[in-house]
């Protein structure tokens, strides 16, 4: 039996050319359609909350964090890092004003990116000084750091700024009105990469949790429930409730390993994000991470429509619907 | 799956009708040139491959394929800060550790404390920060009752480290000898809750530090 598809049929080399032609269809319309920059805005000033916050508490022990005499001396780093690549630029400061000068850098990019003034400037300055604090001080940094550093190489790329910006307001008023962004294939490419990074991570992070026995025993959770260090919320009262806490593991396994693929289609796509919403917050209420739940919040966001958006501004205030109303 | 983005949701389409104009948009051509598509197409597989690259290349267990691949992506992924397995709370969830750190003063007196410091060390993301310190260590140091060869080769990585610590709290303190324990935190299960049962932690002596570095375990 010869299948439409058939390699030896002798229309295959045209299928093929069809078939490769659907892929390139598909490749451009994913990452080239022009895209409301909106979402991404959205982003940004999560992000850039998240940021400054975390920037102020480098700077409540920046000489532990970054000092020469500190948890982690520079000339011991590179055990912990991939040097010389994993630079930063508290290697080359040389006294204790300096750290806080550049830690201060870092905390006024984060304000500046989140009020969106000077906006790709500020993107750019933030991300050196994230990425500079946790090479420098790698005995500090967890999830909390690689998600701020997922979120601002996107805003790096992406129009950022284009909405619900000091640059945007300085930009409308110059013209004699805000107005609203146009939609660009730079805002979507952001959000693309944004989108793909974070279903990478939830696929590596239930991928490793598949490895454990404690994930398909459903007692993981209840791992961390006991675990005294990290817990800000007592629920070891989940002891007397053992299918409670297989449940809840088995749930986070579950979706977990599925959101990589059902976060695209639209039939799924609330469930799993008011999932990721359930997860993390838990995790930060219980677990003491708010941090970094939220910023995973944050990144989530990024699958969040414009639409949806403009209508939660409508509903939380009319003058903000006005202000980002197309023209 | 929507492979489309929507000029007005963003990349993800809302059920909301679009605009005549919006769907022309959707519909029209790219407005990207196809070179400068072809250019963007070449950075974005270059990323992503720096984005996959590491967490399949470690932590363990990972392939040697995965290794080979990672070689020449090291400066980006160093430069763009991607180095990260995401392995949260994986394979299995374990045990808490803190630092137990004894200080002798200058004046002969004796001070103690704790890394993290669930009591003085606010905000939350701070002690989380100094978390991260004696959880790191904890991965490098073998329980006490490992031959004396593991816990020799695995002392190489983890005094210099261990030796900054105690540094940083010298400094901090202003102390002139310190000695500092490692404490996996007893994990109970849900029978042992229920009974109020508890049981020992696991100390692991680091070792006694003067300002120098110097160490007397």
């Amino acid at each position: 039996m010869t299948l439409p598809h058939d390699a030896t049929s002798p229309a295959s080399s045209s299928v093929d050319r069809g078939w490769l032609a659907e892929w390139a269809a598909a490749w451009n319309a994913f990452w080239f359609t022009p895209a409301d920059p909106l979402p991404l805005a959205v982003v940004r000033i999560a992000t850039g909350l998240i940021l400054t916050w975390s920037c102020a508490v480098w700077l409540l022990d920046v000489d532990a964090f970054f000092g020469t005499r500190g948890w982690l001396a520079p000339t011991e780093v590179w055990r912990m890092n991939d040097q010389p690549w994993q630079w930063s630029w508290y290697f080359a400061a040389s006294s204790p004003t300096m750290l806080r000068v550049l830690a201060g850098v870092t905390l006024a990019a984060a304000v500046l990116l989140t009020i969106g003034l000077a906006t790709p400037l500020a993107a750019l300055v933030a991300f050196v000084g994230l990425v500079s604090a946790a090479n420098r001080a790698p005995l500090n940094v967890f999830g909390l750091d690689d998600t701020l550093g997922m979120l601002l190489v996107p805003l790096l790329i992406g129009p950022s700024g284009a909405c619900l910006s000091v640059d945007r307001l300085l930009a409308g008023a110059g013209r004699g009105g805000a107005g609203e962004a146009a939609p660009s294939v730079a805002a979507n490419i952001a959000l693309r990469l944004l989108q793909v990074h974070l279903c990478v991570v939830y696929f590596f992070s239930g991928a490793g949790k598949m490895l454990g026995a404690s994930w398909w025993e459903g007692t993981a959770l209840w791992g961390a429930v006991a675990n005294d260090r990290y817990r800000t919320l007592d629920l070891r009262w989940l002891a007397h409730h053992p299918l409670v806490v297989n449940a809840l593991t088995l749930g986070t396994l579950f979706w977990e390993v599925a959101y990589p693929a059902l976060v695209w289609p639209r039939l799924t796509r609330r469930l799993f994000l008011a999932m990721a919403v359930a997860v993390h917050l838990g995790i930060g209420l219980a677990m003491g991470m708010m941090e970094f739940g939220l910023a995973m919040i944050s990144a989530n966001l990024a699958f969040v429509p414009a639409d949806a958006y403009r209508r939660l501004g409508r509903s939380l205030s009319p003058r903000v619907a006005a202000s980002s109303r197309t023209p | 799956m929507d492979g489309g983005a929507d000029p007005r949701g963003g990349p993800m389409s809302s059920s909301t009708p679009m605009p005549t104009v919006m769907h022309t948009l959707r519909t029209s051509t790219h407005a990207w040139s196809a070179p400068a598509r072809a250019v963007a197409t070449l950075l974005i597989l270059v990323y992503l491959a720096a984005v996959l690259a590491p967490p399949f290349a470690g932590p363990p267990p990972a392939s040697e394929l995965a290794s080979v691949v990672l070689q020449p992506l090291r400066p980006l992924v160093g430069s763009l800060f991607l180095g990260h397995g995401y392995r949260f709370f994986a394979p299995n969830p374990g045990p808490g550790h803190s630092i137990l750190w004894t200080m002798t003063m200058p004046d002969g007196t004796t001070r103690s404390g704790r890394i993290p410091d669930e009591t003085h060390d606010w905000p939350r993301l701070l002690y989380h920060r100094r978390f991260m310190v004696s959880e790191k260590i904890s991965v490098l140091v073998p329980p006490g009752d490992a031959p004396a060869d593991v816990r020799d080769r695995a002392k190489r990585d983890w005094l210099p480290l261990v030796k900054g610590v105690a540094t940083n709290l010298l400094r901090a303190e202003g102390g002139q000898r310190v000695t500092l324990d490692l404490v996996e935190h007893y994990l109970p299960d849900p029978a042992e809750v229920i009974a109020a049962a508890t049981a020992a932690d696991l100390v692991t002596p680091l070792g006694t530090f003067g300002p120098a570095g110097g160490t007397s375990p």
